[in-house]
């Protein structure tokens, strides 16, 4: 019934608590935006669910991450099948030193797909589904440092679409972009989400309001709120949440 | 389209059902009235629920768009329209039910020639068609047209004026008929302020198109 | 008055500026300066043995006549045996170090050690080299014993360099590589490597010309002062340039008239490592434009 769900998760850097007793169930075809302030964990949680946090050492993980129903951190689940079907977005768009072409396919490369056509299809599929073909379907060939900061993170989404995940992580994708890129990625998002899961860091809140389904609000390692995007910011339930939005703090 | 183009669609083609429901009940509503139909009249004031029930919930689509999208311009001056508009179409469908409740308490002995004297169908016909005017403006982003609704209105003004002469006059001659003929005054006054609704709403369309304030403003300056 | 104080504060900002930059220009020229100067004196005294003989002929009469080329070529042997054992195994060291070994108590030990390796005389490495290589496994003086104990010399060099060259590397790919499911292996070949190798070349640079200059790590595994032929085998001796330049300025027979010969070997030595350094730049640049192309 819900595509992940995060059961009493608590979760500690070290001895830090970053996370305490987080409550989510997100169900399928839905966009999450995550909100809060600086430090509050949102990243933290969202690295969760590809399970990025155990690049870093020192992290404890107790409760429960189920993606499907499953148990992601259970003891016999291999992390890069979970990483095939949980893909990610990161802040600073990150291509690849290599070209165009070759960037989407890495994904399908390393995911045992060798047939030229196949690569070939569902590269010009994904570039395609970023609305991105167009603009560089004549130098896939060329470094894809050469494209703009927009371009290059449209270009990351499509990366990460190639291998056909079914939930997309994306940890503020708008940030670092300018407001025209940033509109287009955001269309990308709402689109997107007929066919894929999306869970979106955003510190922007304007923008949890356009893209968003529902929206989470955390505030020091806490979950304050999860409801409807439209009962958030109309009428959010609890005052700390109002007091965010409205900017009265944080 | 964006995600806000979508909405602000939606908003629209919510706008006009309403609009839609509200002329249809002014339609039924002269009808009940030009022939004293109780039974027309019943189905105006049962309807009058999904009326309100529109409001509601334009009022709130409005409110998510503002919280959700912020939006600015031409899109923000779109949304203040329709929820004004709103506003005005709830008070219109009441106006419309007070007609119908008329119809209902009317006695069978009521003098339909006072309707033809005191002009009420004329009016209520130029009222009808000012609301017509009007939504055909909205649909069609038309402000000329829903300029026309300023003229359209001095007919009912001036058929506003006269009635409470005519209807004295009718009393002084016929004093037992003073229910009824008060019946009528007000919903002569009723017409003349669903011709106000109209003008207002016409003044929204044209504020969310041409950014123009026409409220407060003369007749002279309004056919600019 | 204040207009005065703040006039005066830019103007001994400005000449202390000036005076600061002076002295760094002139440390900076002085450097090529030096570097110029010695040059110019090998090229000055050995130009006049250089000739296409010196270098492609077998050395004749006791060292005074013919040419160095069983040294050039023993050179040659040694720096390519010595970086086919130090180049894979460094590179391979330095990615285990900086891509699999978590922070801790073991990482240091072997980060300390490396450092200590790269600390020990060059004297040592050659007296490790014969006992272990040419006597105890019983290869003798040879290529194969020289270019082992230069390896273990340019070893530190490489890892060092080459954990450098990986740490320079963004993590940001890293974490898109494995954020696509590529296991830590495909992400360290695939994309790490790839990036770090223009770095990783400039490694491979530095250690040519460490272990081309050195003498005594092949003092005792495999150079040899007068073999007037070429090496057939890995178990051959060979003729060396820095050593040939050692004994030919110390002992041999007859110092006066082979010293132009010392310095014409010097200025083949100083040209060969140019050459190689040029070879492995142009190598470099290509690796650079091949991470934004591929």
């Amino acid at each position: 019934m819900y595509k992940i769900e995060s059961q009493q998760v608590d979760f500690f850097y070290g001895n830090s608590q970053a996370l305490k007793n987080i409550n989510i169930a997100i169900k399928p075809n839905t966009v999450t935006a995550l909100i809060g302030p600086s430090g509050c964990g949102k990243s933290t949680y969202l690295r969760l669910f590809n399970r990025m946090n155990d690049l870093i050492v020192g992290t404890r993980i107790s409760g429960r991450v189920l993606i499907d129903g499953e148990d992601i951190y259970a003891k016999n689940i291999n992390v890069d099948s979970l990483r095939k079907k949980v893909g990610m977005v990161f802040q600073k768009p990150n291509p690849f030193p290599k070209t165009i072409f070759e960037n989407v396919a890495y994904g399908l490369r390393v995911n045992g797909i060798t047939d030229k056509k196949v690569i070939e299809e569902r590269v010009e599929t994904s570039i395609k589904q970023v609305v991105l073909w167009e603009e560089v379907k004549d130098k896939l060939k060329k470094s894809a440092f050469e494209l703009s900061g927009g371009q290059q993170q449209r270009l990351c989404i499509a990366r990460a679409l190639a291998i056909h995940p079914s939930i997309i992580l994306m940890d503020e994708p708008t940030s670092a972009l300018d407001p025209i890129s940033t509109s287009k990625v955001e269309e990308l998002i709402y689109d997107l989400k007929n066919k894929y899961t999306i869970v979106i860091v955003t510190h922007n809140m304007q923008q949890a309001g356009r893209v968003s389904d529902t929206t989470a609000f955390f505030y020091m390692g806490e979950l304050i709120e999860h409801d409807n995007t439209k009962q958030i910011f109309t009428n959010p339930k609890i005052e700390r949440t109002q007091n965010y939005i409205t900017g009265r703090f944080g | 389209m964006s995600h806000l183009d979508i909405e602000l669609q939606q908003l629209k083609v919510e706008n006009i059902r309403m609009w839609s429901l509200v002329n249809l009940q002014l339609r039924k509503g002269k009808e009940a009235l030009l022939n004293l139909d109780k039974d027309l009249a019943r189905e105006v004031i049962l309807s009058e629920r999904r009326v309100n029930a529109y409001e509601l919930k334009l009022d709130r689509d409005c409110e998510n768009i503002f919280a959700l999208f912020n939006p600015v311009a031409v899109d923000l001056r779109f949304v203040l329209a329709v929820l004004k508009i709103n506003n005005n179409l709830e008070r219109t469908g009441d106006i419309v039910e007070g007609i119908a409740k008329f119809v209902l308490n009317v006695d069978n002995t009521f003098d339909t020639r006072l309707l033809e004297i005191t002009r009420v169908v004329e009016m209520y016909t130029a009222a009808n068609n000012m609301m017509e005017s009007v939504l055909e403006a909205f649909e069609k982003e038309d402000t000329a047209l829903a300029r026309k609704v300023f003229q359209q209105d001095e007919l009912l003004d001036d058929i506003n004026i006269k009635a409470n002469a005519i209807i004295a006059d009718y009393i002084r001659n016929q004093p037992a008929t003073i229910e009824p003929a008060l019946y009528l005054l007000s919903i002569i006054r009723k017409l003349e302020r669903v011709g106000d609704q109209a003008k207002n709403m016409a003044e929204e369309i044209i504020f969310y198109i041409e950014a123009k304030v026409l409220k407060h403003r003369s007749k002279v300056e309004k056919d600019k | 008055m204040e207009i005065d104080v703040e006039a005066s504060l830019a103007k001994s900002k400005k000449r202390n500026q000036a005076i600061a930059f002076a002295i760094i220009r002139i440390l900076s020229y002085s450097i090529v300066a030096i570097l110029f100067i010695i040059l110019s004196f090998i090229v000055y005294k050995g130009f006049s043995v250089i000739s296409w003989d010196f270098i492609t002929k077998m050395p004749e009469d006791g060292m005074t006549k013919g040419g160095i080329y069983p040294a050039i070529i023993g050179t040659l042997c040694l720096v390519t045996g010595s970086m086919v054992f130090a180049f894979p195994i460094g590179v391979l060291a330095a990615i285990y170090m900086n891509e699999y070994v978590k922070d801790g108590i073991i990482k240091k030990i072997i980060k300390q050690m490396t450092n200590n390796l790269a600390g020990v005389p060059s004297i040592v490495f050659g007296l490790f080299g014969m006992t272990l290589f040419v006597n105890k496994l019983g290869f003798g003086d040879s290529i194969l014993a020289g270019s082992l104990t230069l390896g273990l010399l340019a070893l530190p060099v490489v890892i060092r360099t080459t954990e450098e060259a990986l740490k320079a590397v963004d993590n940001t790919f890293r974490h898109a590589s494995l954020g696509l499911g590529a296991s830590k292996w495909e992400t360290t070949s695939k994309v790490v490597l790839p990036i770090a190798f223009p770095n990783i070349i400039t490694g491979l640079i530095l250690s040519i010309g460490r272990v081309s200059g050195e003498t005594a790590p092949i003092l005792f595994t495999v150079a040899v002062y007068f073999l007037p032929k070429l090496p057939t085998s890995i178990f051959d001796q060979v003729m060396a340039l820095p050593y040939h330049l050692y004994v030919i300025s110390t002992s041999g027979t007859n110092i006066e008239a082979t010293r132009p010969i010392a310095y014409g070997t010097a200025l083949v030595l100083i040209i060969i490592v140019l050459i190689v350094n040029l070879l492995a730049n142009g190598l470099r640049k290509y690796f650079s434009k091949k991470v934004k192309m591929n």
